[in-house]
């Protein structure tokens, strides 16, 4: 069994609105899925679905070997959500709430104890442990709620825009124990609508629009996917000349090239990496010298625009 | 089994961390029965022991109160998405349902159980009476419990539309009812009502078990079975709503 989680034609609606529609991906064993896009994209629906907290419309998903409709019992035992909002039992305290999630799952006594401490220390929720759940900012009751996974490490941690509301440290620290879960031996599904958190955590992207899976590829894979992606700026001594034009243009995998002053123009192509060799043999023969070259890939952002038609910025608004 | 007590522990513990509310209703019951009750059993005169009657209709209340908060409850732990993370534990939906259950019972027991013990005491009744009391109350409550979930639905569409139906449904489930008149009281069109409300027969049941002007009251064995079948099909009109309705919960 190479997937962790399969879905096949998962589809829910609600009434007309169809917030997944005949979703079908696979996650591989071990890896972290990031699941990119904007809201309404469907990316939460798809959460509460593979951790049966829904039920699919038409369709079904596989996790750990388990059928979402017929086995959600035993599903529910492979798999942990950690919910986009932190929202929870109010007059409980942390350490009460990460104690009760890892006795659920069977952990007890001084294992459970030492546990809950130490993930209280992780997600620096210990000079809080004894406030009440409602007494904590946004961003103790969200690192809270992304806690919880670690007092069980369920074989699938799906977790739903884990650093909505945390500060910049603690993105950082979220992100790394994330990966860590992955390291040791979860497979890790996150939904999220920040381009820097897909970028730092996801060995695959899958790019969500309108219900569906638009594209689902590595980080690399979907930059070189852009066509003309590249941007590499030439600057040529003394000016740029026509031939000089022609024969940057003709180098196999450009796709356009436009001047920028004088003396500097914009290629725009595919795989810069095997672009270069192929554009300085070609200009060699010529009455031009290279003076300098910079090169900007495709950022996410380009990424995301490229399959969606919409900035993420703007998606998200 | 180890999930469901493990949740039914921790639920427990909120439900009693707030000691003001408990201790709210039995003041609530003192008011009530000991000022009151006492006042306004002085201008009935056409029962004979009118405090009696009044403060097992105080009990009923106070029950059907508890139980209504219990429905209420659950519907508010969907929509502030404490249900959603409980549906998310390796937790079967019918153990689930049935947890719901144990703690608006134990809820019950613990709020109602004291003033019970005390009107029993001042009446002068025997332990047995406890026993017959409290499981009439708790049948009664199943029957509230299952209500307030069944209509659940109507609140993860609106939560303002769900409490005003509460209200007006408790509103006239309590007056239409013999819990503060009997029967044999009521003009014709009020008593034609209140034989059509199951709450009519718990009440009626109660005052039977406490031997309570048994001559004015509704036969107790036709009373048992309404009380009992009540809340068998409360419970299972609940348990069969409220699986289709959470999948469609969204957390405000």
């Amino acid at each position: 069994m190479d997937s962790a989680v399969e879905t096949m034609g998962l589809t829910k609606s609600y009434g007309p609105l169809k917030a997944l529609d005949s979703l079908s991906i696979k996650v591989r064993r071990g890896e972290i899925l990031v699941l990119l896009g904007p809201n309404g994209s469907g990316k939460t629906t798809l959460l509460h679905l593979l951790s049966t907290v829904l039920k699919p419309t038409a369709g079904t998903a596989i996790v750990m070997g388990y059928d979402i409709v017929k086995q959600s019992l035993q599903v529910r035992e492979k798999i942990g959500i950690s919910f986009q909002e932190a929202r929870g039992f109010w007059r409980h305290k942390p350490y009460h709430i990460l104690a009760f999630h890892a006795a659920v799952y069977g952990l007890k006594g001084k294992e459970r104890s030492d546990i809950v401490d130490q993930t209280l220390r992780d997600f620096e929720l210990w000079p809080s442990r004894n406030k009440k759940f409602m007494e904590l900012s946004g961003g103790q009751a969200k690192r809270l709620e992304v806690a919880k996974l670690f007092v069980h490490r369920p074989e699938v941690a799906v977790f739903d825009e884990p650093t909505a509301m945390v500060d910049l440290d603690g993105k950082r620290m979220i992100w790394d124990r994330i990966r860590g879960l992955r390291e040791q031996g979860s497979t890790v599904v996150v939904a999220t609508n920040e381009v820097r958190e897909a970028e730092y955590l996801a060995d695959r992207i899958s790019i969500m629009k309108g219900g569906k899976d638009v594209v689902t590829e590595g980080l690399r894979t979907l930059k070189d996917s852009i066509t003309g992606g590249d941007v590499v700026e030439v600057g040529v001594s003394p000016a740029i000349t026509s031939g000089a034009l022609k024969a940057i243009s003709d180098v196999p995998g450009t796709v356009r090239v436009t001047q920028v002053t004088e003396d500097t123009l914009n290629a725009f192509v595919n795989r810069s990496e095997d672009w270069l060799p192929l554009m300085m043999a070609s200009v060699q023969s010529l009455d031009v010298k290279i003076t300098s070259i910079r090169v900007s890939e495709p950022s996410l952002d380009d990424v995301f625009l490229h399959y969606t038609g919409k900035e993420v910025a703007n998606a998200r608004a | 089994m180890r999930e469901f007590i493990t949740l039914l522990g921790y639920e427990l513990k909120e439900t009693f961390d707030s000691v003001p509310w408990t201790v709210y209703f039995w003041f609530f019951f003192g008011f009530q029965y000991f000022v009151y009750g006492q006042l306004v059993s002085r201008l009935v005169v056409n029962l004979s022991d009118y405090y009696v009657y009044y403060g097992t209709g105080l009990l009923i209340i106070m029950t059907f109160n508890v139980a209504s908060w219990s429905g209420r409850r659950f519907v508010e732990g969907a929509h502030e998405g404490r249900l959603r993370y409980i549906l998310s534990l390796p937790i079967r939906r019918g153990e689930l349902f049935l947890e719901q259950l144990l703690l608006g019972l134990i809820a019950n027991i613990v709020r109602i159980g004291p003033p019970l013990i005390i009107v029993l005491w001042l009446n002068g009744m025997p332990p047995i009476v406890l026993l017959t009391s409290l499981m009439v109350l708790l049948s009664m409550s199943v029957g509230v419990m299952g209500i307030m979930i069944s209509l659940s639905f109507i609140a993860f569409k609106s939560f303002d539309i769900y409490s005003a139906i509460v209200a007006t449904t408790s509103a006239i489930l309590l007056r239409f009812s013999t819990i503060l008149y009997p029967l044999s009281f009521m003009p014709n069109a009020y008593s034609s009502v209140a034989r059509f409300n199951p709450l009519t027969y718990g009440a009626d049941l109660l005052r039977n078990v406490m031997s309570i002007d048994v001559n004015q009251l509704l036969n107790p064995g036709s009373s048992a079975f309404i009380v009992a079948a009540v809340g068998v099909s409360m419970l299972t009109l609940g348990m069969a709503i409220v699986p289709r309705t959470l999948e469609g919960v969204k957390s405000s």
